[in-house]
């Protein structure tokens, strides 16, 4: 592979460069919208009943009484160590907290990214080099279907099989795979699925389409031509050509899953990102918000960044520029 | 994740799926070891609670874990009496204005330091200095003090008989560790009295309690309690039935009567002192003449409201307290008569007109209600709009009084002033509606320092009779606490007050 190191360095520097500056526009348009959108932290947090006194203690306490530019430009000072401020709902480092749902998130999303991809690669492959038959219409249907499912039916519907009648799986719950293994797998298996099938009806489309444009482009034409078996014009040519668009759909899928499943990781009692930004934004609790928002758009910038790389390693003919 | 490792991880889970597989083995129902009382009891709550600090914290997850956690001075039974916790007995002064609490003796906090009267100042003085959310209740209170190890004085400036239940009435007026709280350890790793400690804290997963072998009520027949936070009706009833976990609260009221008739769980259903309301804005015309509000009062359906929020497991009531309290007042002043409701408006010369109607998605039984209550209103040329925000914009909307009409419930109250005075007085804190009637200003007042049951309970009749007459608020019902539990769960009560303990609770095979 023609891979020049000193090519990627500079890539990857002009790369962190714009990352660094579309990360600051999303805290500038985070921060922005937080304030145009009503509904009162402090107000929130002290419940129906409460004095003026308490409200101004706890304003003064959530730093919500200092001008809005003095509030922006601290916490983007402290934001470039590290530092994400702590939760208005908890007092605890906003950071923590992200890093502690980071694993859940993850492993659901690296779980249902494998089970759609051993969904979609086989289907779409299969159904596009069987273009306009019935087994093409066979797959094609399906994957409709399951792109139109709503994932909260499929999720109840997983459990109610799974969990009610076969008594196999568990409803809910998290286990960090690192402290039981055994555990985890059998409580991430039904949210993976569930994730896994909807992003695989997703991504079989994509391959098939993909499939089918690489197959009737010059190249393999050539290759047919050159009297190359169909076993080798296939794998070879086809299916390696197309790569490139599975691994974008690939990627773009990852980081939405990376982003929050919200529906998913409620029906499933999930401790994903998803729910924590949903009960942040619920809370109004504008650090956690914050915190969240950074962190998922650096997941974005990663998985890109990832993808592009792969670009490079999956097609030779795009060059590193 | 570079290439290599997302292989590697993808080795990991196929073989770990094929493991699963091949094992074979049945559904995790935690830690099953062990005789009855090393059994750790399964509950699944609607959401995670935002801290475990009782007196920060005002969501109702947070005390359900904290009810098991941590104690009050005294603390209401199943009647929601005040009875005896952390206080052994309490004497009043002749003049009323002196309470003399006097401490049980030899009861510790989790870590093993003795509790005494210290801690009981240290907890109040920390609600009243720093002005938490609930420094309201000590609005009578003057001084709090410890002359001895185990006795606390409180001396009030009025006489103040709703103090018993002001502060036991929920674990908000929790006696806390001044080193647990100084340390900051509060939020996520409190340290009480009760019958339970916290032993572990996964975020957005569970928390864990472990019995107390040292609890002075005696130690619990649970060995713990396993938290976790499930907010989809369907999946807590679908984890109860599989047997994942052994009691939840997340039951949807539309369930009830199918699940009623199910072996495989137990049912509660209790009546409880929450109530829900309609309340106009008295600020704006026309809704400032009472014959206008007097009008939609009867216009409403409440039967129908109830059945569609409720699916007829809420108690109809058009006064706040309901009937199964010492402090209930009968009053069945309207009916839907739509005759009536037409002659009231004519009287006052309404012509029609549309009503801004706040409620808000959060509760999603404001929206329901919302929705009939416009269709009741149609005939009266009244047409209703209906916004639904979340809750946080509804509080700034009704704090700005920027609406007509707006839906919302009280909740956990207890003695008959928490029920009235903040909502109806003239200087009431949570007079959103704007009313103001010198009359019930004063029976207010009065009742407030009325120090004979039999005197005061007449004094909060005749206040609310005329809040509802006058309709300051239009009541509808008193919802039920409705929860559910495996059949191997015995001694746990549904309680009128949302309190979740598990103290009593034991866990059969």
């Amino acid at each position: 592979m023609r891979i020049q190191p000193a090519r990627i360095a500079r890539f990857l520097g002009v790369r962190l460069l714009s990352s660094a500056i579309v990360l600051l526009g999303v805290l500038v348009v985070v921060f922005a919208l937080i304030q145009l959108v009503p509904g009162d932290p402090v107000r929130l947090a002290l419940g129906t009943r409460y004095t003026p006194e308490a409200y101004e203690a706890l304003r003064a306490a959530s730093g919500l009484d200092r001008p809005l530019w003095e509030q922006f430009f601290g916490y983007l000072g402290s934001a470039v160590t590290g530092d994400l401020g702590v939760s208005f709902r908890n007092g605890q480092p906003v950071t923590t907290t992200l890093l502690e749902r980071l694993p859940a998130t993850v492993s659901l999303a690296v779980v249902g990214l494998l089970i759609a991809l051993v969904i979609a690669i086989p289907a779409g492959i299969w159904s596009a080099l069987r273009e306009g038959r019935v087994s093409d219409l066979v797959v094609r249907l399906t994957s409709q279907f399951g792109v139109s499912i709503p994932d909260f039916w499929l999720g109840m519907l997983l459990i109610s099989l799974f969990s009610v009648t076969l008594g196999w799986l568990p409803a809910s719950g998290y286990a960090p795979l690192t402290e039981d293994p055994a555990r985890w797998l059998r409580q991430v298996t039904l949210p993976g699925l569930t994730v896994g099938l909807v992003a695989g009806a997703i991504m079989t489309r994509y391959i098939r389409a993909a499939v089918i444009d690489v197959a009737s482009s010059g190249y393999v034409r050539t290759a047919v031509s050159k009297g190359l078996s169909p076993r080798v014009v296939t794998f070879r040519h086809i299916v390696r050509g197309a790569l490139v668009p599975v691994l974008t759909i690939a990627g773009i899928q990852l980081a939405t899953i990376l982003g929050g499943v919200v529906v998913v990781e409620v029906v499933f009692a999930w401790p994903g990102l998803g729910r924590l930004v949903y009960e942040a934004v619920a809370a109004r609790d504008y650090p956690l918000i914050q915190g969240a928002v950074l962190l998922v758009a650096v997941m974005f910038i990663v998985v890109n960044l990832i993808v592009d790389a792969l670009y490079a390693v999956a097609d030779p003919r795009i060059r590193v520029s | 994740m570079s290439q290599r490792t997302a292989f590697g991880a993808a080795i990991l889970v196929v073989s770990l799926a094929l493991a699963g597989c091949s094992a074979g083995e049945g559904v995790d129902i935690g830690d099953s070891t062990g005789a009855s009382g090393d059994r750790t009891l399964v509950a699944a709550i609607g959401g995670e609670p935002d801290q475990l600090d009782p007196q920060k914290t005002s969501s109702y997850f947070s005390f359900e874990v904290l009810e098991n956690v941590f104690d009050t001075l005294v603390e209401p039974d199943e009647n929601l009496e005040m009875q005896p916790a952390l206080a052994e007995s309490w004497e009043v002064s002749d003049d009323q204005l002196t309470w003399t609490f006097t401490l049980r003796s030899g009861v510790t906090f989790h870590d093993g330091s003795a509790f005494t009267s210290e801690d009981v100042v240290y907890s109040y003085d920390r609600i009243i200095d720093e002005q938490l959310s609930n420094a309201w209740k000590f609005s009578s209170v003057t001084d709090v003090a410890a002359p001895d190890d185990s006795t606390v004085v409180i001396t009030v400036a009025q006489p103040t008989p709703n103090l018993l239940s002001n502060l036991g009435g929920f674990k908000g007026m929790a006696i806390v560790e001044q080193a647990n709280v100084e340390s900051g350890d509060i939020t996520t790793a409190p340290v009480g009295t009760g019958p339970f400690s916290v032993s572990e804290y996964t975020s957005g997963d569970h928390i864990t309690l472990t019995a107390n072998p040292d609890y002075w009520g005696g130690a619990p027949a649970l060995g713990g309690v396993e938290y976790r936070f499930i907010s989809e009706p369907a999946t807590a009833i679908a984890a109860l039935k599989a047997g994942d976990i052994d009691w939840t609260d997340v039951v949807p009221a539309q369930q009830v009567t199918d699940l009623e008739s199910d072996d495989a769980l137990n049912l509660g259903v209790t009546p409880s002192s929450d109530y829900w309301y309609l309340a106009l804005n008295e600020a704006k015309a026309p809704w400032n003449d009472v014959r206008v509000r007097q009008a939609i009062a009867y216009a409403i359906d409440r039967d129908a409201i109830l059945q569609a929020v409720s699916y007829g497991t809420a108690a109809e009531n058009q006064l706040a307290i309901p009937e199964q309290s010492v402090w209930y007042t009968s009053y069945d002043g309207y009916s839907t008569d739509l005759d009536k409701a037409k002659a009231l408006l004519d009287e006052a010369g309404f012509t029609g007109g549309t009503l801004d109607m706040l409620a808000t998605s959060d509760y999603p039984e404001t929206v329901t209600a919302a929705q009939i209550i416009a269709a009741n209103l149609e005939p009266l040329g009244i047409s209703v709009e209906i916004r639904q925000p979340d809750f946080s914009t509804w509080l700034d909307e009704q704090n700005s009084g920027n609406f007509d009409m707006l839906m919302m419930g009280w909740l956990g109250n207890i003695d008959p002033d928490d029920f009235y005075y903040s909502q109806h007085h003239t200087d009431g804190t949570s007079n959103a509606q704007k009313y103001s009637n010198p009359e019930v200003d004063e029976l207010l007042d009065s009742a407030r320092v009325e120090t004979d049951q039999a005197t005061r309970k007449d004094l909060y009749g005749q206040a609310a009779t005329i809040i509802a007459d006058e309709a300051s608020y239009i009541y509808l019902y008193n919802p039920s606490v409705i929860q559910a539990w495996s059949p191997s769960v015995t001694g746990y009560e549904t309680r009128a007050d949302r309190a979740i303990r598990f103290r009593e609770t034991t866990l059969a095979d």
